[in-house]
């Protein structure tokens, strides 16, 4: 391990001669924290200061690994969305008999709310609204559950009878 | 271009005499009191620049699970702009608050000090505080400080309002331990380095004697107030240039400043990685050390712990966001989670 100084491994966060797995794992660390859009970050850097940490990171590792150049950063990843976008629904709304889940979602997307959205007006986790959308039936809770989450998600989407629909949902989960 | 102003200001700053403010004096005796009484209660200062990111609830929880470990715990209600700590801890109207003991009609701190429905935890209200004195002035500050030093407890977990004000910055720095509470979200995170830089800037300043350099500071905060970028680490620098006692001075002060931070309200697991994301962020940029203390999930029992008006850790032992502060609460006592079951 050749001409690394030690501001190198105190750049990665790394005791002087740690091993390459973890001098890889760091280097993908500290990429990480420096990429457009990440959260830890945001906001507190200029672009050209952001690129310039990006490329002291990759020198130190060069000089840790022995003059190699790092592995290339690859195509830019896409920044991680601090808000996740709802895109508005695509294709015919569905019909509330044969898919009642696809329906909730149908009128989600096009009022652009998020499951996460929801979660916090119906008290819902968001893996089990994400279910009752996709019908996972058996992943679901109990049918008596199933019709109060029904209930609520319909109402607080404003659709304009949600007793039919949990109905309808019902019906399809005690079918299957 | 600030720099130029700031270095002409600095160079004629060696033969001035320092004589302290009171400010400064009372700031000296609350420091005082805070190290020269290692049998006092530990101090906590729980803060975050945004609202609603959770600090009450997580000041309350884990002040009720260092309490149910047995440890005699108080919780303060220091949000002067907002105060509702009570109603979280199941105390729906306390008869007395810091406003009592601000106007004098206590004398001691122990007399506000309301027993809560969980052994050991005791509740110093802030309620309707904020209508007498809206802004408490640096004494009354001081004699807050003072007397919960002197508080028969082993904990005190100062719930702090948001934002930045002096008041706030100045609780978060008398505190054994200044802790941010942050959500994964952007606005939070960006207000969280705000809260940081202020609090170092302040810290500086108080702890610099000489009126040249306090300027000096006072420029760099005004000019960069809207931008994060050109940090105390920059500040160090350029004192360091011009003047290098007061650099050394700036450096060792800095030095004692070591925010912490506890994320809460994690839902997605590379939100995990925030707290050390940001540890890193601020070894780069600020050049101090920022410890992450504990993540905490999002979990819905919480909500309704609150509508209960119990701690989750009291209401629901079992849910995923109990356990993981009785994990954090371990950092608090230095002792393993078992022992705060």
């Amino acid at each position: 391990m050749s001409d690394a100084r030690y501001e190198d491994w105190q750049l990665l966060d790394l005791s002087p001669g740690a091993d390459l797995s973890e001098v890889n794992r760091a280097l993908h660390f500290r990429r990480a924290l420096y990429q457009p859009g990440a959260l830890a970050t945001y906001n507190l850097l200029e672009e050209d200061e952001r690129l310039r940490m990006l490329d002291r990171i990759d020198e130190a590792y060069r000089r840790i690994i022995g003059n190699e150049p790092p592995p290339s950063r690859g195509p830019q990843p896409v920044p991680a969305p601090t808000e996740a976008k709802t895109e508005p629904p695509t294709g015919p709304r569905p019909d509330p008999r044969t898919e009642p889940g696809a329906l909730l979602r149908y009128h989600r997307c096009a009022k652009g709310l998020t499951l996460e959205h929801l979660a916090i007006e119906t008290k819902i986790r968001t893996v089990l609204l994400e279910q009752i959308e996709s019908e996972m039936i058996d992943e679901l809770p109990a049918a008596v559950f199933v019709r109060g989450h029904v209930l609520q998600y319909a109402r607080a989407l404003g659709l304009n009878d949600p007793n039919e629909l949990a109905a309808r949902y019902l019906a399809k989960v005690k079918l299957d | 271009m600030v720099w130029i102003t700031t270095s002409w200001l600095l160079r004629g700053s060696t033969s001035i005499e320092y004589i302290p403010t009171r400010q400064e004096r009372i700031t000296r005796m609350i420091e005082e009191v805070q190290t020269s009484i290692p049998t006092g209660p530990k101090i906590w200062a729980i803060g975050g620049g945004k609202g609603g990111v959770g600090k009450s609830v997580v000041t309350t929880n884990l002040a009720a699970a260092i309490a149910r470990s047995g440890a005699r715990v108080a919780v303060v209600d220091a949000d002067l702009g907002g105060a509702n700590l009570h109603t979280m801890v199941g105390v729906p109207s306390p008869k007395r608050n810091l406003s009592d003991f601000i106007a004098r009609r206590v004398s001691t701190l122990a007399e506000i000090m309301t027993p809560t429905p969980i052994d050991n935890l005791w509740l110093i209200s802030g309620a309707k505080a904020l209508l007498e004195t809206a802004n408490p002035n640096y004494g009354q500050k001081g004699k807050i400080l003072n007397h919960i030093a002197k508080l028969d407890v082993d904990h005190v977990f100062l719930d702090l309002g948001a934002g930045t004000a002096f008041n706030v910055l100045d609780f978060f720095l008398v505190a054994r331990k200044g802790i941010l509470i942050v959500v994964p979200e952007a606005t939070s995170v960006e207000n969280a380095y705000f809260f940081i830089k202020a609090a170092y800037f302040r810290k500086l300043k108080r702890a610099q004697p000489r009126a040249q350099v306090k300027a000096a500071i006072d420029e760099v905060m005004k000019s960069e107030a809207r931008r994060l970028v050109r940090t105390p680490r920059d500040l160090m620098a350029q004192v360091m240039a011009i003047d290098a006692e007061a650099g050394a001075a700036l450096m060792e002060e800095a030095s004692t400043f070591s925010p912490s931070v506890i994320i809460n309200r994690v839902e997605r697991s590379e939100q995990t990685r925030l707290g050390a994301e940001m540890g890193s962020a601020c070894r780069d940029y600020f050049g101090i050390q920022l410890r992450c203390l504990g993540t905490l999930p999002f979990d819905n029992l919480v909500r309704r712990s609150v509508d209960e008006r119990r701690p989750a850790v009291d209401l629901f032992p079992q849910s995923t966001f109990a356990s993981a502060i009785r994990n954090t609460a371990g950092c608090f006592v230095d002792a393993p989670a078992e022992a705060l079951g």
